[in-house]
């Protein structure tokens, strides 16, 4: 197995880092969420991104993305995860891109897919139905009239609102909601807004189709994704408390040097290095190995979400006092971790999933 | 480019290996240390051990990657256990690192035949995370040191025919100055070995005494007083080939619990279930970060895979033990209680009926797992490497 990067992976994580740390400094982020101005800034971060080719990562050269790979969208993820960016770059250029790409149709491909790689359509998909959850078996159809969503990324803002729902035993359809009711749900991450969809069957206009095992693999790959970002922000937790932990005096030492606190430290690292291998792993396995795919994306989620759960609760704690101010930046990574933990599915689901697959329930 | 498959000469080494394997493992005894011996010159003659040692020295040439899949094939193909794995895993590679030409040639190829069995005397009674305080005494005499001292937890001490031992030379310097490396035979006057019978009631370990032994000055390895930096290198790589080794094993064992709740005839509840998914999402991700960091395994990151390692075999040991329900706490074999002084060495034939099936009982599994957080550095003091050397936190 071969875990290193390319140069030109490593020159994408560069150049990544570099830009975000330039372009996208936490003060940034809490210009858009305090100021009056808070969806210029975002704008604005957008607009450079899709200068930099990044919504159209994962769309085939065909369609006018770059058509790279899994392993190629985590090395971005994983700095993207560190800065916390906004959730159009999932919503659109992950999550849509990978739902057009596998489930739309020629023409719905033709048509979107250019847009979404250019970042000329903000798109967004809903999945989650309040009977599913994220168990695509149990998702439902249209049938009584209506959809309803919950947890779509980025809808309020969304150029292009597509929902999956079920047409027949194992048969899901792809649709743009149209006119659709959209209702902010309120996430405590405020950087990364949730919404609930509603539209009328009427104003559903197909654009794509296939099975639930499709639509699966799009939430896999999606949830790799997003893992890549958790252990981005859980790294840059750590980094934060290591300096942290330095400076700061108490009983005229610095408390790094307590084992209280290297030590839970070490368990951060820990943690982390397990759940960044897990999610190379996956995305390795996805390229490569697509009939693996539910098992990796699932060990990566259940990695991720420790990683960063741990990392950000811990990173509260060592912190102190300051570490429960809103002024200190904990606690957007800490309400990051939370929201990503339960999305496509908790560690719950996942190890459910995995010892189904192991055969041991 | 392919992540994960083998490359080309990778897949002609496993494949060439994996035949090679099922055409010649043989079945042995724990216990039976000739058997065990043939077995790893075997191995030797065959070109599959020091894969990554030197040529000139017997070894292979050969890279990390050769080695990981020695590791895995070897365990999917359930070889004996290795019984010179002191010599190969921590003595030999310290000895490449460090020691004199002359020393290479004279020991080294005799650990890969398995004609000289190594153990370790590094720590002891007083001298246990805190190594630096030993106080086994080399006084110079001529071209001689005379040693008097005691060490514990010797792993093969039973049957070694040399030790690679850490003495203190210089009482009057700062601890970590006075200390030197010897390779010391274990056949010299003076030298006596106990068995120290742990909490699973058998003997892996043994307990070294010297009397005023007499050691040629020529068996110094590196400069006196410089043995505390070679034995942290000797550290590392114990860390490491423990790591390496060790998380192929931690599938088997993972498989063996797998067997075990699929033979159930009451199927797990959904939280019993959670927790063998749990294991397995652990075991695949420690087995695949040792690959990950393979280029740095040798230097501290060994600690983030030893600490994980050890906790995680503890979790799984236990869980395994928890499958047996209220039959848990009852002895398979009854133990090693009835043979309490015959079972106490490597190489005793008298092992009582049902050892070796209390040896492969999770009940054993279980007890013998409470060590992995102590042996080879205490999960206590690799965290507290983990944070000031991986991290970077100051100590003062």
């Amino acid at each position: 197995m071969d875990f290193s990067l390319t140069d030109e992976q490593r020159m994408l994580r560069d150049s990544a880092r570099d830009f975000l740390s330039t372009e996208w400094p936490i003060a940034e982020l809490r210009r858009m969420l305090d100021a009056s101005d808070a969806a210029d800034a975002s704008s604005e971060l957008w607009r450079k991104t899709v200068d930099l080719g990044w919504p159209g990562l994962l769309v085939p050269e065909d369609y006018d993305g770059l058509g790279l790979g899994m392993f190629d969208l985590v090395v971005l993820m994983e700095e993207a995860g560190q800065h916390l960016i906004p959730g159009t770059l999932h919503s659109s250029g992950v999550l849509a891109a990978l739902s057009l790409g596998t489930l739309g149709d020629g023409d719905a491909k033709q048509r979107y897919l250019p847009q979404v790689a250019e970042g000329a359509l903000k798109a967004t998909v809903g999945v989650y139905d309040p009977n599913s959850g994220w168990t695509t078996a149990l998702l439902g159809g249209s049938a009584n009239g209506a959809v309803s969503k919950r947890f779509v990324p980025e809808a309020g803002d969304a150029d292009l609102v597509l929902v999956v729902h079920k047409t027949s035993g194992n048969d899901v359809e792809l649709a743009i909601a149209h006119d659709a009711e959209v209702t902010n749900l309120h996430s405590m991450d405020v950087t990364r807004p949730l919404f609930q969809v509603k539209c009328q069957s009427k104003n559903l206009e197909r654009v794509g189709s296939g099975t639930l095992a499709d639509l699966q693999s799009v939430l896999d790959r999606a949830a790799i994704a997003l893992s890549a970002e958790m252990v981005g922000g859980a790294a840059r937790v750590l980094a934060m408390t290591v300096e942290y932990v330095k400076d700061r005096k108490q009983f005229g030492r610095a408390v790094a040097t307590f084992q209280a606190v290297q030590h839970k430290a070490a368990d951060m690292l820990i943690e982390i290095e397990k759940a960044r291998t897990a999610v190379h792993y996956a995305a390795a396995a996805a390229d490569e190995q697509p009939e693996k795919l539910g098992e990796v994306a699932s060990i990566a989620k259940v990695a991720a979400n420790a990683a960063f759960v741990e990392a950000s609760q811990k990173g509260v704690q060592l912190h102190g006092g300051i570490g429960f101010t809103w002024e200190q930046d904990l606690h957007l990574y800490l309400k990051r971790a939370k929201a990503c933990e339960f999305t496509y599915g908790d560690s719950t689901w996942h190890l459910d999933r995995v010892a189904h697959l192991l055969g041991v329930s | 480019m392919t992540r994960l498959q083998d490359t080309a000469e990778e897949a002609a080494f496993r494949d060439r290996l994996r035949n090679w394997l099922a055409e010649n493992t043989p079945t042995v005894a724990k216990h039976d240390v000739a058997g065990l011996k043939a077995w790893q010159k075997k191995l030797y003659e065959a070109g599959w051990l020091g894969l990554t040692w030197p040529a000139d020295y017997g070894g292979q040439g050969l890279t990390f990657r050769e080695q990981a899949i020695f590791n895995q094939e070897s365990a999917r193909a359930k070889v004996p256990p290795s019984i010179n794995n002191i010599g190969l895993m921590i003595a030999g590679p310290a000895l490449i690192a460090v020691a004199s030409e002359e020393q290479k040639t004279r020991y080294l190829r005799p650990m890969l035949t398995a004609e000289e069995i190594w153990c370790q005397g590094f720590s002891e009674p007083n001298a246990g995370s805190d190594l630096a305080a030993l106080q086994t005494r080399a006084v110079s005499d001529g071209d001689h040191y005379v040693i008097t001292g005691q060490k514990i937890w010797t792993s093969n001490s039973l049957i070694a025919d040399y030790i690679w031992l850490l003495v203190r030379t210089d009482p009057d310097a700062p601890r970590h100055k006075g200390i030197t490396a010897l390779v010391v035979d274990m056949k010299s006057p003076g030298v006596t070995v106990k068995p120290l019978r742990q909490l699973t009631g058998e003997a892996e370990f043994g307990e070294v005494f010297f009397d005023e032994v007499r050691v040629p000055k020529a068996n110094r390895v590196g400069a006196e007083n410089d043995g505390w930096v070679i034995g942290m290198k000797t550290f590392t790589r114990e860390r490491a080939n423990i790591s390496i080794s060790l998380s192929v094993r931690l599938q088997q064992q993972f498989d063996r619990l797998l067997q075990a709740v699929r033979g159930r005839d009451v199927p797990l509840d959904a939280q019993c279930a959670r927790k063998v998914a749990q294991a397995y999402v652990d075991s695949e991700c420690l087995t695949l970060t040792c690959e990950r960091l393979a280029d740095r395994l040798f230097g501290f990151e060994s600690s983030v895979v030893k600490v994980a390692w050890a906790e995680m075999n503890q979790r799984l040991q236990e869980l395994g033990l928890d499958t047996l329900g209220p039959d848990a706490p009852l002895l398979p074999g009854r133990g090693f209680e009835e043979s309490a002084e015959s079972t106490a060495t490597w190489g005793t034939e008298a092992l009582a009926e049902g050892g070796e099936s209390f040896e492969k009982s999770w009940q054993f599994g279980y007890l013998r797992s409470r060590a992995n957080t102590i042996e080879g550095g205490t999960s206590e003091i690799l965290r507290s490497v983990i944070a000031e050397r991986v991290l970077g936190l100051p100590r003062k």
